[in-house]
Formats: structure tokens, sequence, C-alpha cells
């Protein structure tokens, strides 16, 4: 199995030290490495004015009231037909965006909620404007 | 038991391949530290279908149920939020920022996260997300 003579092991550098300070910093850099995960939605800019009034008519408005109440254009609804309504509007006008209205009292969940059922039904174009008081 | 060899004080281990493992490694570790600012807050995220994995995330901002805000491990005001965003994102400027917001939390404060985000100069912000129950 040896290969190797004995005279070419005379002048050898001393690895040790090396792998020592090599170590510490590959656990230094495992313990430091966090992997979040992190998904999520991308929240555009609602367009310049939200509330002109030519575009409500074009436009798919969610609002969600302090209540956690929704409405799609101005009809309430439930949370859990948002998609459905967008997808009917979306169909009508395949052109109009989603605009989300939330009142600043409402909860933020219904509002990804909202949002995620809007890009579930196909409209990608979704923003949300700022809240009413 | 085996008998073992008693030449065994003479055959030296070589170290080249584990080194070098070693150093892929430590590579590996240091360019995918990323340090991420994390908000110092567990929050209970709304679910969504449509999220997508956010890989640049650096800053994470956490709105709790009870309307306060965390970022960097620190608990801050609304108004000094926008200063702190931009010192974070001042030392990672590749990073987006990620909103963290509590199912409960206030829809209104939220927005008003988000918006101090694109105050400061931040690009892209998203909402954080569960993707999966």
């Amino acid at each position: 199995m040896r290969k190797f003579s004995k005279v070419e092991e005379e002048a050898e550098i001393n690895m040790t030290p090396m792998l020592d300070i090599v170590f510490i910093m590959l656990i230094f850099f495992i313990v430091t490495a966090s992997f979040v995960r992190e998904s999520g939605l991308d929240v555009n800019k609602p367009p310049p004015s939200p509330d002109q009034p030519k575009n409500d008519e074009k436009n798919i408005l969610i609002q969600i009231d302090a209540n956690n109440r929704v409405f799609v254009n101005l009809r309430p609804v439930d949370i859990s037909s948002v998609r459905a309504n967008v997808e009917r509007l979306h169909a009508e006008n395949p052109k109009a965006v989603v605009v989300i209205q939330p009142a600043h009292d409402a909860h933020a969940e219904m509002v990804v909620r909202a949002y995620d059922q809007a890009r579930e039904a196909g409209v990608y174009n979704v923003s949300i404007a700022e809240s009413r008081e | 038991m085996r008998e073992h060899s008693q030449k065994d004080e003479e055959v030296e281990i070589n170290m080249t391949p584990m080194l070098d493992i070693v150093f892929i490694m430590l590579i590996f570790f240091i360019v995918t530290a990323t340090f991420i600012k994390e908000a110092g807050v567990e929050v209970d995220k709304p679910f969504a279908v449509t999220a997508e994995p956010k890989e640049q995330a650096s800053i994470l901002i956490a709105v709790t149920e009870n309307d306060e805000i965390w970022i960097n491990r620190r608990k801050v005001d609304l108004k000094s939020l926008r200063a702190n965003i931009e010192k974070l994102h001042a030392e990672n400027p590749q990073g987006t920022v990620v909103v963290q917001a509590d199912k409960r939390a206030k829809a209104g404060l939220m927005i008003a996260v988000t918006e101090a985000v694109n105050a400061s100069g931040v690009p892209r912000v998203a909402i954080s997300t569960e993707t999966q129950k």
C-alpha cells in the first residue's frame, strides 16, 4: 500500500493551526447562516390617484370595512367568494385592475386573503389603496 | 477482535481531500451568509396560495397583533420607522423588505408600514405569508 517513499515527507508544512482556524470559521458561518425562507406577496403601489372617478367603472374595487365585511364593487360578499366575483368581473372586463381598499381597522388577514384571491382569479394587477378613515 | 497492525503510527492520513471539502463548505457559507435582520417577534402570518418565495429578503418588519412595529429586534414608532429602514437598507442595498403582518394587525398600519418602506427608497416590498397550512 505504501507507494511513497519516506524521503518526501521530510519537508511538510504543519497544517494543524490552519485547519483549526478554518474549522472555527466554518462553524461560525454555519451557525450564523439563517436560512430564513420568506414567502410573500409583492405590494404594488396604487395607481397615482386611486379615487379618480373615471377609474371607478373599470376597476374592481374590493372594500373591507372595519368589521371585516367585504364589498366587491359595493356589493357585500363573503370573503371566500371574492375569487368567484373577481373572476366574473374580470371576464366582463379583462382590462380591469383590482384595487383593495381596506378600512384602517380591518384585519391584515382580510387584506391578504382578498389580495390572494384576486391573484388566484387571474388578476395579477392588484394594488392596495391607502385606507379610508 | 481483529488484530491491528503495529505500524499505525507510521501511516499518516492524507488531509488534502478533507481540507478541500472544508474550504468549499467555508466558501459556500461565506457566500450565502446574508445576515438577515430579523424582526424579533413571532407573528401569526396569514395564508396565501399565490405567494412567491422571497430570496432576497434582508430586512423583516413585523406588525404585531397589538399594533406594535418591530424591526431588527427593536420596537419602533411608525414615525422613526423610515429612518430605521434607511439605515438598515444602506448596509445591504441589494436586499428587499418583507413586512410580516399578524392576521389581526390593523390593515391601516400594515399599509402605513409599506408606505414607509416605499418612502425610504426600497424598491420592492412584500407582505409575508404562510404558503401551506
